[in-house]
């Protein structure tokens, strides 16, 4: 990490939620600028240009995913998303409009800051050129040759698994939904079918997993995606 | 006998008049045999029957044809409504006024009959809730106790307490946290599944994504405990929603870990079955006790259970499997140990699969 501290914007209007994150942020070296309402995001986010943005979506005066359509307008900081459970149809809407991991509430001060982490090193490599060899566990996927193998062992994958895991590869720990999915392997005329990202997703994990029915790899986020877990960010 | 509804259907006042006219003809039959003042009390038990399975129309009607039968057929001059003995006036009025007083009477037993079973009804609710009441109150008010009193410890005591008593205390507010995030989220499906408001947002899913992802939420709380898991490849898609589903398993899932000594193996087994799939959580404990069906009751708790859950898991688990035409079962299974089967319809025929467009076109 940097020597000036990463810049984040809490955007959250519980104020025991804000004591909790300034105090767990503070400590592991974060700068923070607290927002409480929309409006106040809204005036916040130009101003200081954060690096991230923690974005709790059940805010008082407006939709948080609107929020994050707007602020993806300009600025390309991460943000993730903070929700109550009930809501993974809010959570899809949030990662559709560009928003870049979502956690559910409660949840630890470790998980927060994997998320910060994988976040804010995407964010760094953005620009730079693209890893071609992607190394998680004993997974090997060099996306140049467009050769997989495990433990050693070469991994024969269709064109279309491939396809898939390249994308969850070169967004490492990054949660996508069935419709980026969709739109980045099907192409942008895909319909909503997600059962067809689901049946390549199954058989991609019986050849890459270990144990396909105990998935440690690609992960499941039942009802709003999946995410190729980093082996550092493994929650 | 059931009770008269409150208006009489037009049959009761048809069934009314053909009892009435029964008796007539068998009083008629036997007229030389029978005396007056025994005609009248035989009417009387007509207008009291009428009374009793049709309510107070038709026995007001009952009482009314009873007069004009009695003076028609058998009050001289016979065959004319004609009456010279002015005393069998009286006897007439009596007759109808007994019947209606009849009829009044056994709707008054009706009413009382009502109010008392509505008060049993009422009361039998109340205790339900209030006992629902006391339950999830104290399953909600333990955690908090624990982490107010940890908390608070944390803060007057600080300086007293040695570096092992701070960390214990910071683990019970998690670990309590925990508990109580659990009983929070069943209580929401509960309210969500008894409301029957719950939209099932079903999707065409492999039964080993939605397994994978159940284990994945349990993974982290199996410690040492062996967890086996099989699923076969070759299973049909399911309709379904899968974090619905997910919960369910979850659910199952835990409540496998909660009821059986620790370091004994729990195994999850997903097969297909007739019409879909059954998905099995069997484990080695003391097995489920039968009848089993109380199991799946609200805020039941098996015997011998911890104070951990708020008996919610498995009336969930049940409740969102009927919420897709399924079903979970508790059985015993033949080598010891509980096994909660829990099925799954197709729900529907499954769909097409669109392949990309030229694979490899796109980098």
């Amino acid at each position: 990490m940097s020597s000036v501290p990463p810049l984040v914007l809490l955007v959250e209007d519980d104020p025991s939620m804000r004591r909790f994150l300034r105090a767990s942020l503070g400590a592991h070296a974060f700068r923070l600028v607290e927002a409480g309402t929309a409006r106040e995001a809204r005036t916040l986010a130009p101003s200081h240009n954060p690096e991230l943005v923690l974005l709790d979506l059940g805010l008082p005066d407006g939709d948080g995913v609107e929020l994050v359509r707007e602020l993806r307008g300009w600025s390309r900081a991460p943000i993730i998303v903070l929700s109550a459970r009930t809501d993974e149809a809010d959570k899809v809407g949030a990662l559709d409009a560009g928003a870049d991991d979502y956690l559910t509430k409660p949840f630890s001060t470790n998980e927060l800051l994997a998320r910060i982490r994988v976040a804010l090193r995407r964010a760094a490599e953005r620009g730079a050129p693209a890893e071609q060899v992607i190394l998680i566990d004993t997974l090997r996927i060099d996306l140049g040759r467009r050769e997989v193998s495990r433990d050693g062992q070469p991994v024969h994958l269709t064109p279309i698994e491939f396809r898939i895991l390249q994308l969850l590869a070169r967004n490492l720990g990054r949660l996508l939904t069935h419709r980026q999915i969709l739109a980045e392997v099907w192409g942008p005329g895909a319909g909503h079918e997600a059962h067809n990202v689901r049946v390549h997703m199954a058989s991609l994990r019986r050849k890459i997993e270990r144990d396909p029915a105990r998935p440690q790899l690609l992960v499941t986020e039942a009802g709003v995606g999946y995410r190729l877990r980093d082996g550092g960010a493994a929650g | 006998v059931d009770d008269p509804p409150e208006r009489a259907r037009p049959s009761a006042y048809a069934w009314t008049a053909l009892y009435v006219a029964l008796t007539t003809a068998a009083a008629w039959s036997a007229r030389t045999l029978v005396a007056l003042p025994d005609l009248v009390a035989l009417y009387l038990l007509v207008i009291m029957l009428v009374a009793v399975r049709y309510g107070r129309g038709p026995s007001a009607l009952a009482a009314a044809l009873s007069v004009i039968a009695y003076d028609w057929f058998f009050i001289e001059p016979l065959y004319t409504f004609a009456v010279h003995d002015q005393r069998n006036l009286l006897t007439f009025a009596i007759m109808f006024a007994v019947g209606l007083v009849i009829s009044e009477l056994v709707r008054r037993v009706r009413l009382h009959e009502r109010a008392a079973r509505a008060a049993l009804l009422r009361a039998r609710t109340e205790e339900i809730r209030s006992s629902l009441l006391t339950t999830v109150s104290h399953d909600l008010r333990t955690p908090l106790a624990a982490i107010a009193g940890a908390g608070s410890t944390l803060r007057e005591h600080a300086a007293e307490l040695d570096e092992a008593a701070r960390r214990e205390l910071c683990d019970t507010v998690c670990q309590e946290a925990d508990r109580l995030e659990r009983l929070v989220v069943n209580l929401l499906d509960m309210t969500r599944l008894s409301a029957g408001a719950l939209p099932l947002r079903r999707e065409w899913v492999p039964i080993d994504e939605v397994v994978g992802s159940a284990v994945g939420r349990v993974e982290g709380r199996l410690g040492a405990r062996p967890l086996r898991v099989e699923v076969p490849g070759e299973l049909p898609l399911v309709s379904l929603d899968p974090v619905l589903v997910e919960h369910a398993l979850v659910n199952l899932l835990e409540n496998a870990l909660r009821h059986t000594p620790p370091g004994t193996e729990v195994a999850l087994t997903a097969s297909a079955a007739e019409g879909g799939v059954a998905i099995e959580v069997a484990d080695r404990g003391p097995g489920v006790p039968e009848p089993s069906e109380p199991l799946f009751d609200k805020f039941v708790r098996g015997p011998g259970a911890s104070a951990q859950g708020a008996g919610l898991g498995l009336a969930i688990a049940r409740g969102v499997a009927r919420a897709h035409g399924g079903e979970v079962v508790a059985l015993n299974r033949a080598d010891g140990g509980a096994c909660f089967r829990m099925t799954l319809p197709l729900g529907g025929l499954p769909p097409r699969l669109a392949e990309p467009p030229q694979p490899g076109a796109r980098p």
